[in-house]
């Protein structure tokens, strides 16, 4: 809950620094890694101990956290398959992952003391980078050489036009992919923090609820504009 | 209002598929700016090719939208074609 702003205490980096994990800058200080960095990795952590976790021990009539796990994996499952069919089912494991670790990075920056790797652009901007790398990766794997198709529209004629004009709106994904997530993340821990200043606790408590639930959909929000995308690339051009 | 944006799934999609609309519209229009921008300090036309790709650029970010719009309009009708009302279709 920083958001870039002065922070009394970062429990995650505190203990980075005690353990040694260090870099060295440019004039060879020792300097802690990154906050959005440290905290991805936290995030990356936690999902890995939740899902040994969830593994450890299968039922055939899930319980605790095998339920929760097959609840949300079973639920993103059948969305992705009702939009984009069969083919849906090999992008999956990408999409899933990708939702997963974003929830959990918007989450863990509500928690006193962690801090959200979501909120750097350098986080988001890798993300939307690979999910572009990946869906052209599948059109060309699909299609071949005719995946240029997709940039072409709907007459030939219209070719010189729509050619540039699609190359623009294909670029301009990972931009708004980036921007998105992170102008909402960062927007609202830093209304976190001058709430606190303004009315510790008070102020901030019921904007939990509403900063909880945003945070849900901007995680949705990428996951769904990153399906569509592989969607696009998948099917046919039209 | 908040409830029923937790408990309806559809609501959610919708509040989801709408709050792309607007920052896709501003980020095709701002990769033509500088696409124009780049390709003219790199050719030495200036300032041609940027307006020329600004006005791509805004092309782009208004083709994004529709497209945008046809796909929520599409989800909107299956929708209601689930639900088995007629009265809200066009």
């Amino acid at each position: 809950m920083a958001g870039g702003l002065p922070h009394p205490i970062l429990l995650v980096d505190e203990v980075a620094k005690n353990v040694g994990l260090y870099k060295l800058n440019d004039v060879f200080h020792a300097q802690v890694i990154d906050t959005n960095v440290i905290y991805a990795w936290f995030a990356m952590g936690l999902l890995i101990i939740l899902g040994m976790l969830a593994t450890r021990k299968l039922a055939m009539v899930p319980s605790g956290l095998q339920n929760f796990f097959e609840v949300v994996v079973g639920g993103l499952e059948s969305f992705v398959v009702e939009n984009i069919g069969e083919k849906g089912r090999k992008v999956f494991p990408f999409l899933c992952a990708l939702f997963l670790f974003i929830i959990t990075g918007n989450l863990i920056g509500l928690v006193p003391g962690l801090d959200s790797p979501t909120n750097n652009v350098n986080t988001n901007a890798a993300m939307a980078l690979t999910v572009f790398a990946y869906y052209n990766f599948w059109g060309i794997r699909m299609w071949g050489a005719g995946y240029i198709k997709h940039f072409m529209g709907p007459f030939w004629w219209l070719v010189p036009l729509m050619l540039p004009i699609e190359i623009i709106s294909h670029l301009a994904r990972p931009l708004s992919l980036t921007l998105r997530l992170f102008g909402n993340v960062r927007g609202e821990e830093i209304v976190l923090v001058l709430l606190f200043a303004l009315a510790p606790v008070v102020g901030t408590f019921p904007m939990y609820f509403l900063f909880s639930l945003a945070d849900c959909i901007q995680a949705f929000v990428f996951f769904m504009l990153a399906m569509i995308y592989l969607k696009g690339s998948l099917e046919h051009a039209h | 209002m908040l409830g029923k944006l937790i408990k309806d799934r559809t609501v959610r999609e919708a509040i989801a598929s709408a709050s792309v609309i607007g920052l896709n519209l501003v980020s095709a229009t701002f990769v033509g700016l500088l696409m124009g921008w780049w390709l003219d300090r790199w050719l030495d036309t200036k300032p041609w090719l940027l307006l020329t790709f600004l006005i791509l650029g805004i092309a782009a970010g208004f083709k994004n939208v529709v497209v945008e719009v046809k796909r929520i309009q599409k989800a909107d009708a299956e929708e209601h074609e689930e639900h088995g009302d007629t009265d809200a279709k066009p």
